[in-house]
């Protein structure tokens, strides 16, 4: 195998990689202000997608450029998932604050299905995959065996930058302090003047949109979306902030590129492409197995 | 000479950097009644968790009648006889008031899987043993309790709940009772019954030694044989109330505190 | 109350939900089950508002071995009242199946607390297990091949025991839901296996019996399904029974413990990860055994039946009935299995209204529609 064949390996799964670290730092930033798993994290991504669908076929009765539906389908389609990501901690996971972990998992799981279920139902032929519109640009270099399309860089780099975006929101301005304030210990965070749960709901809206982001641009990717892509992209996402170590946004980009790598991995070590997952899942299992608070857990899982 | 039971060498526990205990030498004497004080964060709990093999120790060593126990799981210093209460209760609410309290003499009803499942009448044989048990227990420390046998612990009030767990942790008749802070919580009236009941308790197993862990330092004069006082993890007094409290170590910790 | 007085109350519960059960499962028009549906919540509310409820539940707590043998045979009862109807069969024997794998989960869930998200994926082991085994040891009886399919389902399970007893929470519940893809997608991509087509499974013979002929009739003649759904009451009363005496013994007193705090559990004694162990093994054994049962009365079997949603219905099952309460998942079995092959209507938008119920039940109700009351070891005064 040659240096080009492996180039194009890692830029495939570089793409995929910082998909999944999309979604984890979603997971671990919900974890770390709330001890809670949203798990309709990957239906919340899906539906990201399916919004930023719909306002293309709207925008392009109107006759829109690409790139002016581009930036309107990301902005809608974030600011909606922000929104709708607020309204679900507001009502189902707030509320079960107090009752065991497994309720709060159980509710947003169901919420997933309900997403899921929705968009099948209602959308219409929404139990169809549905073709997304490559907006980006086609342009590519061929070197070697190596073909580097320019919208994998593009969508490497707005990930990167995204991840880079919210990191920066957490650390330098006021909301970030607040969330980082009410991880350490809510009831200090709340003895200090801090809103929790306007905290709380910030967080949840800033990790609903970046899911909406990734969403997006595994559509713009793939050029096709199907109602039940976020089941996978979800528990993905999850593997990799648990591997990583929940609550640690390093470890959710170190645990979406890893499983992005072993996929890759899979995919060249197996003749068959799906034992690619089957063999990143069982890697995982094992690795949980071994570090059960994860790679580079910043605390325990649990406290005692 | 009194016999010592517990006694611990340079016993030291660290979370990362920090010690929460540091080198503790420590002992417990037959059938003492012994207070172990300190400000808060002084390491009194986390001495508990070490005994009962919650925490595992970084260094020092725990001995029980002379035999290194350090690091054993908690099952294993249940069966050694060590029992204890928790500073925030932890009992089983949403179970009966009689299951809370077959859990602490649980062993007694391990017949096997073929005597719970398939011969119910040994069961309910030794079932029926450890209710008259469980009734006795609850009725001497108040009459009204033992009635509430068959009630969910979540139905009775704090200082029942109390007395629950106090009784969880007497019924299988330890060697060693650990007290987390009994009167948190409680009313001064309350805590001064709940004593009472245990003194009552002590004069019918002389051997039993009890540590009690407590911020009322009136409750500590007049229940404690010998005090222990902590802080920052380390011993820094030791001997009866009325010599210890008078140590200026002891008052600068917590004059430094309050 | 007297003894006879006592019998008696549970005879004519047992009559009265023999009569509703083969009201569901009988009636086709969606107006005479719409006009069910009505009547039967306000009936349990006129029964509760005299206090026949409770009166029932007194009854059942003095003599509960009366009243489980009462209701198997009451269910004997319904099936030969619908000894001709294939498809109310097939759904009473899915809903008893269904049941039996729900105790299973109760066991993990309900009782030690240990989360699992890949029932399915064990009831479908047991599926294939039977499919494989059938086709390969011909000279093994059917009976004992349902036997190793629960084993084979509990052992496969045993892999994920050191992560499951090594994490907690959240990510004990990854585990098993990573298994369950894992499971489905190894299905789908082995050829061995049938690969996404499937596997065709024989029927049973028991004791000389092909299921595959309609029933005898010198028992009155009937489906074939009759023999099925005996299979799966049989079953379903045996797991039943050991759900209910591990509950009413020092097992289930010390898996709640564990479930309730395991810290302080282990400080009076109790060892924890033998308790979780022994509920994970068996609970995925029960659902083995259905799974088995499963295969053979389909005659064939596909990785698509074995989803994650699926999985999430069967804990919706647990949820609605009641988390802990072994009886709770029979009804909630019924309704959740039976109420959209009912309603076309409902079919279609089954998935969407399941999660609505659910998220309904979490957010005020959480203990379900027939919450677990406190333990009982022995008929009449203890609990």
């Amino acid at each position: 195998m040659d240096l080009g064949f492996i180039a194009q390996y890692f830029v495939n799964g570089l793409v995929q990689g910082i998909t999944y670290a999309l979604v984890a730092v979603g997971f671990t930033l919900f974890f770390g202000v709330l001890d809670v798993i949203k798990f309709s994290h990957g239906d919340v991504l899906m539906l990201g997608a399916f919004t930023a669908l719909a306002l293309f076929l709207g925008l392009d009765q109107l006759a829109s450029p690409a790139w002016l539906s581009l930036i309107i389908m990301l902005c809608i389609g974030i600011l909606a998932m922000g929104l709708l990501g607020a309204l679900l901690c507001k009502f189902l996971v707030l509320p079960l604050k107090e009752s065991p972990p497994l309720n709060t998992l159980l509710i947003t799981l169901m919420f997933g299905s309900v997403i899921r279920e929705s968009v099948r139902l209602f959308f219409p032929n929404g139990s169809n995959p549905k073709p997304f519109p490559a907006l980006l640009p086609e342009a590519s270099i061929n070197w070697g065996n190596l073909n580097l399309r320019l919208d994998s860089v593009i969508l490497i780099s707005t990930g990167a930058l995204a991840i880079v975006v919210t990191h920066l929101i957490i650390q330098k301005t006021r909301i970030g302090l607040a969330i980082r304030a009410v991880a350490q210990d809510e009831e200090t965070a709340r003895l200090m003047g801090i809103d929790f749960k306007k905290t709380v709901l910030a967080t949840f809206a800033l990790g609903s949109g970046l899911a909406a982001l990734s969403g997006i641009s595994t559509g713009l990717y793939y050029q096709e979306i199907n109602f039940s892509m976020g089941l996978m992209l979800g528990v993905i996402g999850f593997s990799a902030a648990v591997v990583g170590g929940l609550g640690s946004i390093y470890g959710a980009i170190v645990g979406g590129l890893l499983f992005a790598f072993l996929q890759t991995l899979g995919a060249i070590w197996f003749s068959v492409p799906a034992y690619k997952d089957v063999f990143a899942f069982a890697v995982i299992i094992i690795l949980m197995a071994w570090r059960p608070t994860g790679l580079l857990a910043d605390r325990s899982a649990e406290r005692v | 000479m009194r016999q010592t039971v517990l006694q611990t060498k340079e016993l030291t526990v660290s979370f990362g950097g920090l010690k929460a205990l540091n080198g503790l030498d420590f002992q417990l004497y037959e059938g003492e009644f012994l207070g172990l004080i300190g400000p808060n964060g002084s390491g009194k709990t986390t001495f508990f968790n070490a005994l009962t093999g919650i925490y595992r120790p970084a260094a020092g060593s725990v001995l029980l009648h002379g035999n290194d126990i350090t690091g054993a799981p908690p099952t294993k210093i249940y069966a050694y006889g060590i029992t204890r209460t928790f500073q925030r209760l932890r009992l089983a609410t949403s179970l009966s008031v009689l299951d809370n309290l077959i859990i602490g003499n649980q062993r007694n009803l391990n017949l096997g899987l073929w005597h719970n499942i398939f011969n119910r009448k040994s069961f309910k044989r030794r079932l029926q043993e450890q209710i008259q048990i469980a009734e006795e227990l609850l009725s001497r420390f108040s009459r009204d309790l033992a009635v509430h046998l068959f009630k969910p612990v979540s139905s009775l009030s704090m200082i029942d709940r109390r007395r629950v767990e106090v009784c969880r942790a007497l019924i299988s008749e330890p060697k060693i009772l650990l007290l987390d802070e009994p009167s948190a919580g409680m009313t001064p009236d309350e805590t001064r019954a709940l004593m009472d009941e245990l003194q009552d308790w002590r004069a019918q197993y002389p051997t039993l030694s009890i540590i009690l862990i407590e911020h009322e330092m009136e409750l500590i004069n007049k229940v404690s044989d010998r005090c222990v006082v902590l802080n920052y993890g380390e011993k820094i007094a030791e001997g009866r109330y009325s010599e210890v409290s008078n140590e200026p170590g002891v008052r600068a910790a917590y004059l430094g505190e309050d | 109350m007297s003894e006879l007085k006592t019998k008696l109350v549970l005879l004519l519960g047992v009559a009265l939900s023999v009569v509703v059960l083969y009201g569901f499962l009988y009636l086709e028009r969606e107006w005479e089950i719409g006009v069910l549906l009505v009547m039967v919540p306000l009936g349990v509310y006129f029964l509760k508002r005299a206090n026949a409820l409770t009166y029932y539940q007194h009854a059942a707590r003095e003599m509960p071995r009366f009243t489980w043998i009462s209701f198997a045979l009451g269910v004997v009862v319904l099936i030969m009242l619908l000894r001709h109807e294939d498809f109310a069969l097939l759904m009473l024997t899915t809903v008893l199946l269904y049941a039996t794998v729900s105790l299973g989960l109760t066991i993990q869930f309900g009782f030690a607390g240990v989360v699992n998200f890949a029932a399915i994926a064990f009831f479908g082991i047991g599926a294939y297990s039977m499919a494989i085994l059938n086709q390969h040891f011909l000279h093994i009886p059917d009976l004992l091949i349902i036997f190793f399919s629960g084993a084979i389902s509990a052992l496969l399970g045993a892999l994920l025991i050191l992560p499951i007893l090594r994490t907690r929470g959240h990510y004990a519940a990854l585990i098993t839901i990573a298994f369950g893809i894992l499971f489905r997608t190894f299905l789908e991509v082995n050829d061995v296996l049938g690969g996404p087509q499937g596997l065709r499974v024989s029927g049973l013979e028991i004791f000389g019996w092909d299921f595959g002929n309609s029933f005898p009739n010198e028992l009155g003649g009937g489906s074939f399904y009759v023999a099925y759904a005996i299979v799966a009451l049989v079953l379903l009363a045996t797991v039943y029974l050991i759900t209910r005496l591990i509950e009413a013994s020092w097992l289930g007193l010390n898996m709640d413990s564990v479930r309730l705090d395991e810290v302080a559990s282990a400080s009076f004694g109790i060892n924890g990860p033998r308790w979780k162990i022994t509920a994970f093994m068996l609970g995925n054994c029960f659902a083995g055994f259905a799974g088995a049962v499963y295969a053979a009365m389909y005659g064939f079997i596909a990785p698509a039946s074995f989803n994650l949603s699926d999985s999430l219905l069967l804990v919706s099952i647990v949820l609605l009935g009641g988390i802990g309460n072994p009886v709770a998942v029979i009804p909630a079995a019924f309704l959740i299995v039976v109420l959209p092959e009912k309603f076309q209507v409902i079919q279609e938008y089954r998935l969407l209204l399941f999660g609505i119920v659910v998220i309904l039940i979490l957010r005020f109700r959480p203990s379900g529609l027939m919450p677990r009351g406190l333990r009982q070891y022995f008929a009449g005064r203890f609990g």
